[in-house]
């Protein structure tokens, strides 16, 4: 065989199921938000922009998206504080750093609808555990889960929980690749701890510190599990998009209507995803 | 500054660490043990053995005692209310569903990672980033067609259908992943081989994919992982008992008697074990597999 035809041989199975399980359906849905079909049902016509007129109108769609996107701003940037100050603690070499490390790694690898619905249990407002050391260091000892102005930050709590050591994994990365002949030069002229940080450490972090945002926003983007592990769907004060979809979809049966919500957040992601992979090319391109 | 340090990284490292313990701890309780509104985390066995060598106790570790039983483990056998089979037939799904998938991931990324990594494809770069980028799609908004096709297929409510779509689904992390893997693998080894008259293929399959099995068997930790906690599709597309484990869990919420705690603790400690002993496991490959290869070190 040739060396032309081979190399499809090689890479055709895996793009053509990528594009069947991907390209398909997003066409799919751009049709049938143009119907009225339900889940229940086979039947369905052409109804034109009627329910994206609806989507329009409605305010909750707007409410999710500006909810998802307040959640994706607090989640990365208090991750990123924190995994980043973590990295610094635990950069320099002491016994049992290994252990530690992992330990502090392993929620991430962790199933959020199973731990996020554990989470219960620690949060619960009366016999949770949470509540219990807050009351027993003085502190006030809120309801996080059935009180609406709480539910929110519940979400944000457990993500922060999950996520915060993939962020300080990617900061060690950073910190790693920084040569420790700057430190040196740094050192010999006499360089305050402050100027080091702010010339050499962040700078020299900065690029996959940017990665480390777009792969955890891209992510937090679709938050799903730890909601519908909480508080459940169709909860005022912590509906995201991809919860909103899911009471339109499966809760109220309304499958088209759910097609033109999914065609607008797709749009959404489309332009995050775009924007991250050209961050990437420009990553790749910076000499090494 | 130095104290400083270590003072944050002992309360992190605990908060990162206890919810597990609980956990651990409360899979070992009756259920009134686990409501109870002074947390019991003192097993009444280290009472006993404190007692026995004399140790004075207060009143507090009488009230934070619980006695451990197993009994929860056992529950793991019934079928609650909301749950259509035992933890046990849920778990079994989990392992058929992520192995398979995970196989056929691998096998399906590695081929077309050494495709890209060592033909000119045509436009390989936008190619490669359209992979990528099919995992940013939330399983939400991409279900209802999904949905259609399987009715079509009538791959609704199946094990098959569920391992189709998690193969689709970690292609990506396994493309990008094996193809860092395999861009390691110097040219010369198949050039040689051709020198020897060997075909292309016979290169591929007796000299490239042994020298990439450390890349393989990271590249399956991770798929592994990620069907194992998968949930959107899990819970959307099947709720026959052929689904996964986080299906189940969410079926126990809501329950009319309350909530199972001290069930929910031990089968979600068994779920996630695996989970941790995989992470050990692949601990030095963590950064390349959650970054999509994209940061080698």
């Amino acid at each position: 065989m040739s060396g032309r035809r081979l190399q499809w041989w090689f890479v055709g199975p895996a793009l053509a199921l990528l594009v069947l399980f991907n390209v398909f359906p997003l066409l799919f849905n751009v049709v049938l938000s143009f119907t009225n079909a339900e889940l229940v049902g086979a039947e369905r016509e052409f109804v034109g922009g009627a329910n994206y007129a609806r989507v329009f109108s409605d305010p909750r769609f707007a409410e999710a998206i500006r909810r998802t996107a307040a959640f994706v701003a607090l989640a990365v940037s208090i991750e990123l504080a924190l995994g980043f100050t973590l990295a610094l603690s635990i950069r320099r070499e002491f016994r049992g750093k290994a252990l530690l490390l992992t330990a502090l790694l392993v929620p991430m690898m962790l199933s959020p609808a199973v731990i996020g619905l554990f989470w219960n249990l620690i949060l619960n407002g009366n016999y949770g555990i949470l509540n219990q050391i807050l009351g027993a260091l003085g502190l006030p000892e809120p309801q996080w889960l059935t009180d609406r102005d709480w539910k929110f930050t519940s979400v944000l709590l457990i993500d922060v929980w999950m996520w915060t050591p993939f962020m300080m994994l990617i900061s060690l990365a950073g910190l790693n690749s920084i040569p420790a002949t700057l430190y040196e030069a740094a050192q010999v002229d006499r360089a305050s701890a402050w100027t080091v940080f702010r010339r050499i450490t962040l700078p020299l972090c900065a690029p996959l510190l940017g990665l480390a945002v777009l792969l955890r926003a891209t992510d937090a983007l679709k938050q799903f599990d730890l909601v519908m592990a909480t508080t459940g769907p169709n909860d005022k004060s912590t509906e995201t998009l991809s919860t909103l979809l899911y009471q339109v979809v499966f809760r109220d049966g309304k499958l088209a209507l759910g097609s033109a919500y999914a065609c607008l957040v797709l749009v959404l992601v489309i332009a995050v995803a775009t924007a991250f992979t050209r961050y990437l090319e420009g990553l790749n391109r910076r000499p090494a | 500054m130095q104290l400083l340090r270590g003072l944050f990284l002992l309360v992190y490292g605990l908060l990162a660490t206890l919810p597990l313990c609980w956990m651990a701890l409360s899979s070992l309780k009756s259920r009134d043990d686990t409501i109870s509104p002074y947390a019991r985390f003192v097993p009444s066995l280290v009472q006993e053995a404190a007692r026995s060598v004399g140790a004075p106790l207060g009143s507090a570790a009488a009230v934070s005692t619980f006695t451990p039983t197993v009994a929860a483990y056992g529950a793991l056998s019934s079928v609650h209310a909301g749950a259509q089979g035992s933890f046990w037939s849920y778990l079994r799904s989990s392992v058929l569903i992520g192995v398979l998938s995970t196989a056929a991931s691998v096998l399906l990324g590695t081929c077309c990672a050494y495709g890209f990594s060592r033909y000119r494809i045509p436009g390989a770069k936008d190619w490669l980033f359209f992979v990528l980028s099919t995992r940013f799609m939330p399983p939400l908004a991409v279900v209802v067609p999904v949905l259609m096709m399987y009715r079509e297929l009538s791959l609704t409510g199946t094990a098959l259908g569920l391992i189709l779509l998690y193969t689709v689904f970690n292609l990506s992390l396994a493309v990008w992943l094996m193809k860092g893997f395999l861009d390691e693998i110097p040219r010369a080894y198949e050039e040689a081989a051709e020198v020897d008259g060997y075909s292309r293929l016979h290169a591929f399959v007796h000299i490239i994919l042994p020298q990439a099995r450390t890349g393989m068997a990271v590249t399956a930790v991770f798929c592994l992982i990620s069907a194992w906690n998968e949930y959107g599709f899990a819970m959307t597309l099947n709720s026959s008992a052929n689904t996964t484990v986080p299906a189940y869990f969410a079926g126990l919420q809501g329950n009319i008697d309350g909530m199972p705690w001290p069930q929910i603790a031990a089968g979600g400690l068994l779920f996630v074990t695996p989970i941790v002993l995989f992470t050990v496991l692949v601990r030095k490959h963590l950064l390349r597999g959650m970054t999509f290869g994209t940061i080698k070190q």
